[in-house]
């Protein structure tokens, strides 16, 4: 009988295994795809017919290309830089005014809460260039701090934090405040980290956004020491007839920030209330 | 600890990342480009051998900068300009056709016009006057041609001559290839749009709009309607479809370079990068864009882009004449040429012998040249002012006769329709 | 418009008896001061730039951004007068209709399925969400060279005849493909975390009660995700709305029309074509589009709620 149970059990475990596989595998293919296709060289990629595998996997021209074309570890320090202050500055921007939309009635609560959303609503295009006027203005061309500024409202960050607050337990805002808490601390000590798997997961979509950003980077920087890896990566490639190989490991290599910084905070992503609550 | 070791390494990180900066020239100026791949690495080589040999000379440092392709860098120079910053603006920028009018109305401007003005002894003969021209809006000559290119017929040599089939000519040629290799391959893809289909009239004798395809003013409504111009060569167009030859889709680089493609019309500067797609598969062959008709004239137009250049006082203004003199001279054409298979801009860049050298053992680079010698010098450019609109609306209308199996004459009435009304608008903005 | 929202306030409106009126107004104030940071940057960088766009629809704007006249609504009639107008219209529509309910049904069901922590769960987890990292620009080029229907190795292996981004009955479908793809790694791992906080002791008596597995999901889970899920529906939505980077790589718009979606047109009829106040039309018109859109589905949810 249990003997049956145990098989049973491994059963399904297997099955699952077979249905997660089928559904992870189409949906990771194309980055592996870009991966394999980095290590091609020009003349492969119009062979017939299609092979998946490159001739060999230690052609690393393209990562050379990528790394000696252009000062692309420079490119990797202002990407990171800019890309930790837009993440800094605007995941604690938007915990504030969740905050505020979780949990307090006012006036014009609908109202600012729609207006926020809306900066969403607007193609970033149409307002480059009365942006690089007032960024010229204040004097921040060429500078990290010019880069990130426009991106420090965060309408999705906030709309996100305002339903994971609303969801926290009722009960723990009311014994915090007994326990003679005021709103910030009870903010930053206890809803914080009891929400901590979603402002990890925004936090991580805020860095991928800024890190993946090209034309704002490009417009209000003049000089190579200031450019970003994005704009690094156009310069290696034509815009029709790109050169794949070289965008596919420019690509690949961008990804590894965000991937390890993934990796890293995957654990974190998963506590559970109770012990983010407990921690504290 | 850990703090310790990240601060570390940040520390060595920046220290490895500064870019070194230069000092102890005499004038510094800036030079922005939107050339990458194997463009940008030729033209940042040229700006070194600059910096090397005339600067080092006259005292004059460049700087190239990549501002990202030609309409990124346009609305750039658009911020600057009307956040009232000329001050940031370069010595020297590259332009392409997107970006004259904004030049051409920006008061920090230092046209070739302005330099005559100061310097009357300057000689521009021996630029090539439809390279020159291209560059020329309203009588003022904005700048001189640096990377110059004419659309060319590129062919599948090999198995054109497998099938004992020669080079095509005109566009009933391509219509017989199908006859000739079979159901095997696709002959030809394309679907026209301003340029391409600037070219086909231009071979019939007419521009694509008034005022002399826009050079003179701007367009307000179409030049090939009343003349037949468009509706024969609409009419053209439908029988290559017919014949089973014509792919109405772009033409894929890649179906190309893969063989599965014979024939494709694209820019002259795809010489080198196709080389090394083909990776020596088969044989490429590159001869004259294809004409509408046996009756019809050779030739395609110029296009591509020109260095420009902004006043920055006195000596600035000098040392950019000088960087465009040299990036715009012999030398440096040929060896961007031969990078590219952008077209050496100037007489003596294509008489020299090093070109000479260079074509007799890539013949695929010449096409390109001949063509711009064969094509008429009234064959102009088309300039209209709302480009992207009128691109793809001559794409799609033309695309839709072949797909809906529209009339040439509803087809060009269409197009009179949806082009004009572009046009018109425009001029009313702009008035 | 948020529903269960009016019980948290409970604690706030605790009884205040002997406080100052100072307090009192520094109680009125304070939802304001947490709302200001984000405000000003907003109104600075979002805002302002927006209000000067959206007067060029009310003029005749010249090709260097220089307003020169004002003209009223001939714009927007010039605009809605266009063909491709309502074309793009149609087909963002359309994508929009198809993207939201695909990702979402595909997020929701990953997310599920990994919610437990098992043997290569890790593993199955870092594969979906790695696809995030991936910047718009790679992505499209991933999928031209993928997708090509000559060179490429999926219509080759799968025997596909699809000529994919060439041909005007599948092009939009090839783009849709590619946005659903760019979505699922960020909704996936919001998903994950949502159903990882759902108790454990509700799904389990739900279980003893006799409820099966898809009962379960539908009528205890979902319901306790629907925050995350209404936060999913209306950003993806959005999102989904103003697509054009990748058209504006693998398309153009085209072949006849068949992908301009509105910011498309937007950069082809306005910023490509020399005319501001064309593009300034087509992003009011978007954006008044995208914020109907929201509030109904605020307001449906605000429904639901005071239903409950």
């Amino acid at each position: 009988m249990k003997a049956q149970h145990g098989i049973r059990k491994k059963a399904r475990l297997a099955l699952w295994c077979a249905v997660c596989f089928c559904l992870a595998v189409p949906v990771v293919f194309p980055v592996m795809y870009a991966f394999l296709g980095s290590f091609r060289t020009a003349g492969e990629f119009s062979r017939l017919p299609p092979a998946l595998f490159p001739d060999s996997f230690l052609n690393f021209d393209s990562y050379v290309q990528v790394f000696t074309r252009v000062p692309m570890a420079r490119y990797f320090l202002n990407s990171l830089g800019t890309t930790a202050l837009v993440c800094a500055v605007k995941i604690c921007l938007s915990i504030l005014a969740a905050y505020a939309f979780a949990f307090f009635e006012f006036r014009l609560k609908d109202l600012l809460f729609v207006v926020i959303l809306g900066t969403m609503m607007l193609p970033a295009d149409t307002l480059i260039i009365t942006n690089y006027r007032t960024v010229s203005r204040m004097g921040l061309t060429n500078t990290w701090l010019g880069v990130a500024i426009v991106s420090f409202a965060g309408a999705s960050q906030m709309f996100m934090l305002r339903q994971a607050f609303v969801q926290a337990p009722r009960a723990l805002r009311d014994a915090a405040f007994m326990d003679g808490c005021g709103d910030m601390r009870f903010l930053w000590r206890i809803l914080v980290p009891v929400c901590r798997p979603v402002v990890i997961t925004l936090l991580m979509q805020a860095f991928v956004a800024q890190w993946n950003a090209y034309l704002w980077p490009l417009m209000v920087t003049d000089s190579d020491a200031m450019r970003t890896v994005q704009v690094g990566i156009t310069m290696l490639t034509g815009a029709e007839d790109a050169n794949y190989q070289v965008v596919l490991a420019g690509a690949c290599a961008a990804m590894v920030p965000p991937v390890v910084l993934f990796i890293t905070v995957r654990n974190r992503l998963t506590a559970s209330m109770t012990r983010g609550a407990v921690s504290d | 600890m850990l703090k310790k070791i990240m601060s570390l390494a940040l520390a060595a990180f920046i220290a490895l990342t500064q870019l070194p900066a230069y000092a102890g020239a005499e004038v510094e100026i800036v030079f922005w480009h939107s050339m990458t791949e194997m463009a940008g690495e030729s033209l940042e080589g040229l700006v070194d051998e600059f910096n090397r040999t005339v600067g080092a000379e006259k005292g004059i440092h460049v700087t190239a900068v990549y501002q990202g392709a030609y309409t990124e860098a346009v609305t750039k120079m658009n911020g600057m300009l009307s956040s009232g910053r000329p001050d940031s603006l370069p010595d020297v920028m590259q332009l392409d056709a997107t970006g004259k009018v904004v030049y051409s109305g920006a008061e920090a401007a230092y046209t070739v016009d302005d330099l005559l003005g100061e310097r009357p002894e300057t000689d521009l003969s021996d630029y090539l006057p439809s390279a020159l021209k291209n560059w020329n809006l309203n009588g003022v000559q904005l700048g001189i041609p640096f990377a110059t290119s004419t659309t060319v017929t590129y062919y599948n040599k090999s198995v054109l001559d497998s099938f004992g089939v020669p080079a095509p000519v005109t566009l009933q040629d391509i219509g017989g290839i199908r006859a000739a290799v079979g159901d095997g391959y696709t002959v030809y893809a394309a679907v026209p749009n301003t340029p391409t289909l600037n070219n086909w009239l231009g071979q019939l004798g007419s521009d694509l709009v008034n005022c002399r395809n826009g050079s003179e003013g701007t367009a307000d409504s179409l030049a090939c309607i009343e003349n037949g111009a468009l509706e024969t060569f609409l009419t053209v167009w439908k029988d290559l479809y017919a014949t089973g030859a014509l792919d109405n889709a772009d033409a894929s680089t890649d179906a190309f370079a893969a063989g599965q493609l014979l024939v494709m019309t694209s820019s002259s500067s795809k010489v080198a990068g196709l080389l090394g797609r083909i990776d020596g598969r088969f044989e490429l062959g590159v001869c004259a864009y294809p004409r509408v008709n046996a009756e019809a004239a050779n030739g395609a137009t110029v296009s591509g882009s020109c260095l420009v250049m902004f006043d920055h006082g006195d000596e600035r203004r000098q040392a950019a004449w000088e960087l465009v003199s040299f990036l715009c001279g012999a030398e440096s054409q040929v060896s961007f040429a031969r990078a590219t298979g952008y077209i050496p801009s100037c007489f003596s860049a294509l008489e020299s012998g090093a070109w000479q050298d260079f074509i007799a053992e890539y013949p695929q680079y010449e096409a390109a040249a001949l063509q711009l010698r064969d094509t008429p010098e009234n064959m102009l450019s088309a300039t209209v002012g709302p480009s992207a609109d009128f691109y793809y609306a001559i794409m799609n209308d033309v695309s839709d006769m072949l797909l809906d199996d529209l009339t040439p004459e509803e087809t060009a009435d269409m197009m009179a329709e949806d082009l004009g009304g572009m046009l018109e608008i425009y001029v009313k903005n702009n008035r | 418009m948020f529903a269960g929202d009016a019980g948290m306030q409970t604690v706030t409106a605790k009884k205040d008896n002997g406080k100052t009126s100072m307090a009192r107004a520094g109680r009125l104030i304070k939802p304001y001061l947490f709302i200001l940071p984000i405000l000003v940057f907003a109104a600075g960088f979002v805002y302002y730039p927006f209000f000067k766009t959206f007067l060029y629809s009310f003029s005749t704007v010249n090709v260097m951004g220089e307003i020169t006249s004002f003209t009223g609504l001939d714009n927007y009639r010039y605009l809605f007068s266009r063909r491709e107008f309502g074309t793009a219209v149609s087909n963002t529509l359309r994508l929009t209709a198809m993207n939201v309910p695909l990702t979402m049904f595909f997020t929701l069901l990953l997310g599920r399925l990994l919610k437990e922590k098992r043997f290569l769960g890790g593993l199955f987890e870092t594969m979906i969400a790695a696809t995030m990292a991936v910047s718009m620009g790679s992505a499209a080029l991933t999928f031209r060279v993928m997708l090509n229907p000559t060179v490429g190795w999926i219509n080759s292996a799968l025997g596909l005849g699809v000529r994919w981004y060439e041909d005007r009955n599948t092009a939009l479908y090839g783009i849709l493909l590619l946005t659903v793809w760019m979505g699922i790694g960020f909704n996936f791992l919001l998903f994950l975390a949502a159903f990882r906080n759902v108790d454990r002791d509700v799904t389990d008596q739900a279980r003893l009660d006799g409820a099966g597995p898809v009962r379960v999901f539908l009528s205890v889970e979902l319901p306790l995700v629907s925050p995350t899920l209404l936060y999913a529906v209306c950003t993806n939505t959005i999102l989904a709305l103003m697509t054009s980077g990748p058209i504006m790589i693998l398309t153009r718009g085209g072949p006849s029309w068949s992908t301009t979606t509105l910011i498309y047109l937007m950069y082809t009829t306005g910023y490509g074509s020399g005319n501001y106040a064309m593009a300034a039309c087509v992003a009011a018109v978007t954006f008044l589009l995208t914020l109907a859109f929201t509030l109904a589905g605020l307001w449906a949810d605000g429904k639901r709620g005071d239903a409950r």
